[in-house]
């Protein structure tokens, strides 16, 4: 059933991906920034998305330190280690805009700056987990580490509001304009990222089960 | 204002850059998500024979 249900969602968020990319790529090219204006429809739903995982792995780790129950560890990496992914993807398309409308690939403002730790920290935290091999206190030390990891998530959102920044400012939600129809586009697109990103969780949250299989087959045979 | 035909020509060099570069961005975020995706495949697969080979080896013992 489980298995069923991953696959109807990787199937969904296929379709829709697909019809969102033919969708975008009929729209207009925006009047002053021309098409690259369009990656926005990825760049800042892929942030969107990571970052989510990002509260999601936060929550994840809160419950894992008071239940010491393995399910949440096992999400708290599975989270994370997708939402790695997606929030490399949000600094590259980034970077690619940025060549193209400021005429330099990288600038160390505020909010680029935040992101890119923010990554490394998500990074640092999957290379914890490799390096402690025993599993309760791999475990432990990686979700204190991802809830220090969150403090900086709050910076990435807010930096732009906090401070003077190169990156533009918000556009949904600081008075910015974005043509209501261009806006749904941007939902369904948000939507459809989301729904890989769920798929993506799920198969890596049952690769964690797999490992977990492996590490008490293991001590089994160990015994006999 | 006039515009000449230098102009026209700058602003369809300055729109095909335009495009080239969202079709490169859009690409290489495609690409590092695949990369992922077959990382992941991999891991499945070996995880997989990994246990597989683990309970072949705790039937033997048996």
């Amino acid at each position: 059933m489980r298995q069923k249900l991953i696959f109807a969602l990787g199937i969904f968020s296929i379709l829709l991906l697909t019809r969102n990319i033919y969708v975008i790529s009929g729209l207009p090219p925006e009047a002053n920034q021309g098409a690259i204006f369009k990656i926005i429809f990825f760049h800042a739903t892929m942030a969107m998305t990571a970052l989510t995982g990002s509260f999601v792995a936060f929550a994840a780790s809160v419950l894992f330190l008071i239940t010491r129950n393995f399910f949440w560890d096992a999400l708290a990496v599975a989270v994370t280690e997708v939402g790695l992914a997606f929030l490399a993807a949000n600094l590259i398309t980034g970077s690619i805009w940025a060549r193209v409308i400021w005429g330099i690939w990288w600038t160390w403002d505020a909010r680029l700056t935040s992101a890119l730790i923010c990554w490394l920290l998500y990074a640092g935290y999957l290379m914890l987990r490799r390096a402690i091999e025993e599993p309760t206190q791999r475990a432990t030390f990686a979700a204190v580490f991802n809830i220090f990891a969150f403090i900086d998530v709050p910076i990435v959102v807010f930096s732009i509001k906090w401070w003077r920044t190169q990156h533009p400012q918000p556009v949904f939600w600081a008075g910015g304009s974005f043509p209501p129809d261009w806006l749904a586009v941007f939902y369904w697109n948000l939507l459809a990222l989301m729904a890989l990103c769920a798929v993506m969780i799920a198969v890596r949250l049952r690769q964690e089960e797999a490992q977990r299989e492996i590490d008490s087959l293991r001590r089994m045979a160990h015994s006999l | 204002m006039q515009i000449s035909p230098e102009d026209i020509t700058r602003e369809i060099a300055r729109l095909q850059r335009n495009f080239e570069f969202l079709s490169y961005g859009l690409i290489v975020a495609w690409l590092a998500l695949v990369v992922y995706v077959l990382m992941m495949v991999a891991r499945e697969r070996k995880l997989k024979r990994e246990i597989a080979g683990l309970r072949a080896m705790l039937e033997d013992k048996r």
